[in-house]
């Protein structure tokens, strides 16, 4: 099993992909194969916050797991596909705010996330603040992470964080911005506990505020 | 042509082109008065582009694409289809800002072609996109993964009949069209000529017919206004448009999440690829350039920042072609001024690596402390001024960074004032501060 997950960690996406097959063909206990994915994702999201691994690593990461998945699936019994998911670290609402629809960093963001252990939710790009408030009443987010790379999006963000509060929901989240105009000025201006330029520094707060 | 060009060296000649800039040639000045403010203005830019001279002061450029209009209370729809208001603003916007140079209103585009053309690859108000707010780009692989043999064989015959048809769905018959080889000998004339007949490809001409009668008519609008920006005294910061190789494929052809997993899977055909379309974007560059008398040629970088990919896969993927662009259009004359989008901490010891004084850099997020001590007395850089302060900041503390800035970054010349964003909005009393404070203090 060692040797899907370097094949996974070393990026030799053809060969990882052959010996899930393998093992799978050769009557392995599918979920032994998925903790390995599991497994090679977590060195793979650690050398991506070293610094060692960009936005190739990961994306080409996200793919081979997504690969995986579909070859797996068939073998995994509903009772095993329910279960087995380890405790999560805590629950993250993600999206990008409206008059916005870039969503490369809110991808990463919701991917590192989802490999640190959180239950992430993504809602996607141009969201209204309406929307933010609908499902973080249905999701009970720990974590609300607004997205933007528009300076149009100061407004856009501050109107969310106006709206949790305006909902009585602000001192029971925590709120972080994210994307390439963001900085301590922004983030004042929106009422943000944080702001980030990049998803690595994201996970940093997020595990912080989980007390992890 | 500028006499003794053929034997001359990038530097005399990017030296000659921008004596050429700085004179005014062809402007009609309202005086000599406003002829001296121009040359002064270009002058500014130059000998911070050239590091041969210090300048009287640092000049101050700002970035814009909606922000003139929006400042003006014109909203971005409007900005987009009529061109006398269009122009109008931008006219009083250098006049009343009065920063060193101005932009290129044409840039907003119209709106009209792009509904003709149906066109997929950016949002624009009315169009997915709120009346009030500027265009945004909506990336998708446009280019599939067996695509990359033909667009290194022929990348215009892939433009015309792959990427035209998927990106603009008014021109979806041109997908119908065989390449236009044939046309060299009669007896293989005929295939193409007939395929132009067909009602699909017609459709297309037709569209491509209208959408050309629009932008003309369009341009001749803008362009008296574009002339009273430049008799009223102020440069423009572009005279052409040009990308770094792997942003083109990335941005309008693979994708971002494609492309970066081909690193991997087809790593050839993405060095290839960069490779071939290295002359395409010296042209593009360097032709608008020579059309519009201004040897600056805006470069915006994309997908080389820190955190994209690792230092590696940068000098690899992204940094040669770059460079051989960025030397090329040196090497007619042009002034590349490349706006570093994001940050470059990790990248700034490769743009170290170019003749000294040939290009210019802008920065958004890189420490501009840094850029000064790695890329001081080898290229001009400038930049660094947080667009959040503009947006949200009071004057005084705009006043405040921006003195800041200037001491961790003008040096001795070399140095161009700027925000890190080319601006879709603003506010007025900060960025006047900006401005102001830029010409006040800035002085060398």
């Amino acid at each position: 099993m060692q040797e899907l997950v370097n094949a996974i960690v070393e990026m030799m996406e053809n060969d990882a992909l052959a010996l899930t097959k393998k093992y799978l063909e050769a009557g392995t206990p599918p979920m032994q194969i998925v903790d390995a994915y599991k497994e090679a994702l977590k060195i793979i999201g650690q050398r991506f916050e070293q610094g060692t691994y960009f936005v190739p690593e990961l994306i080409l990461a996200g793919e081979m797991m997504n690969a995986a998945s579909d070859l797996i699936k068939p073998y995994i019994s509903a009772e095993e596909g329910k279960g087995g998911g380890s405790a999560k670290v805590g629950r993250f609402l993600l999206g990008t705010v409206e008059g916005d629809i870039h969503d490369i960093g809110k991808g990463m963001a919701g991917m590192l996330m989802d490999i640190n252990g959180f239950e992430v939710k993504d809602l996607g790009v141009d969201v209204p603040a309406k929307r933010f408030i609908e499902e973080a009443r249905q999701f009970q987010p720990d974590i609300i992470g607004l997205s933007g790379l528009l300076t149009l999006s100061y407004d856009s963000m501050k109107q969310v964080v106006e709206a949790l509060k305006e909902a009585g929901m602000r001192d029971k989240v925590k709120v972080i911005i994210g994307g390439g105009q963001m900085d301590e000025h922004a983030c004042q201006y929106v009422g943000a506990d944080a702001w980030v330029t990049d998803a690595v520094a994201g996970i940093k707060y997020a595990l912080g505020w989980m007390g992890k | 042509m500028i006499e003794g060009w053929e034997n001359m060296s990038s530097d005399q000649r990017q030296e000659a082109f921008l004596a050429k800039w700085v004179s005014g040639e062809g402007i009609e000045f309202a005086g000599d008065e406003v002829k001296a403010a121009y040359a002064y203005r270009a002058g500014l830019i130059r000998d911070a582009a050239k590091l041969k001279k210090t300048p009287e002061r640092t000049p101050v450029v700002v970035l814009s694409t909606f922000a003139p209009t929006m400042l003006a209370g014109c909203p971005a729809k409007k900005a987009m289809y009529d061109p006398e208001a269009l122009g109008k603003v931008w006219v009083d916007f250098a006049r009343d800002y009065d920063a060193d140079t101005s932009g290129n209103p044409a840039l907003v585009m119209y709106g009209p072609p792009l509904e003709i053309l149906d066109y997929n690859l950016y949002k624009w108000p009315g169009h997915g996109i709120k009346e009030e707010q500027g265009y945004q780009f909506l990336e998708k692989p446009y280019m599939k993964a067996e695509d990359y043999d033909h667009f290194i064989a022929d990348p215009t015959d892939y433009w015309f009949r792959v990427w035209f048809p998927r990106t603009h769905g008014a021109l979806k018959g041109l997908a119908a069209l065989p390449p236009v080889y044939g046309t060299m000998e009669l007896p293989a004339a005929g295939p193409w000529l007939a395929t132009l007949g067909a009602p699909p490809v017609q459709e297309a001409l037709k569209a491509l017919m209208e959408a050309g009668r629009a932008s003309f008519e369009w341009i001749g609008k803008l362009l008296p206004y574009m002339g009273r920006i430049l008799s009223s005294g102020y440069p423009m910061y572009a005279g052409g448009f040009s990308k770094a190789p792997f942003d083109v494929l990335g941005d309008s052809f693979r994708g971002t999440g494609e492309l970066m997993m081909d690193l991997y899977r087809r790593p050839e055909k993405v060095l290839e690829a960069v490779d071939r379309i290295v002359p395409l974007m010296v042209g593009l560059g360097s032709g608008m350039a020579v059309a519009n008398n201004n040897p600056l040629v805006f470069i915006p970088l994309h997908k080389g920042a820190d955190g994209f990919m690792s230092n590696q896969q940068f000098e690899k993927f992204y940094w040669p072609s770059l460079r051989k662009v960025i030397v090329g259009l040196a090497e007619k004359g042009c002034v590349p001024l490349c706006f570093v989008e994001g940050g470059y901490n990790q990248r700034l010891e490769y743009l170290a690596d170019l003749p000294k004084g040939e290009c210019i850099f802008i920065f958004d997020r890189t420490d501009m402390a840094k850029a000064r001590r790695v890329l001081g007395g080898k290229s001009c850089i400038g930049g660094g001024f947080p667009v959040s302060l503009i947006m949200t900041g009071s004057p005084k503390e705009v006043e405040e960074e921006t003195k800041k800035l200037l001491d961790r970054a003008a040096g001795d010349g070399g140095y161009i004032l700027s925000i890190g964003c080319a601006m879709d909005d603003a506010r007025e009393d900060t960025l006047k501060a900006f401005i102001q404070t830029g010409k006040k203090y800035g002085k060398y």
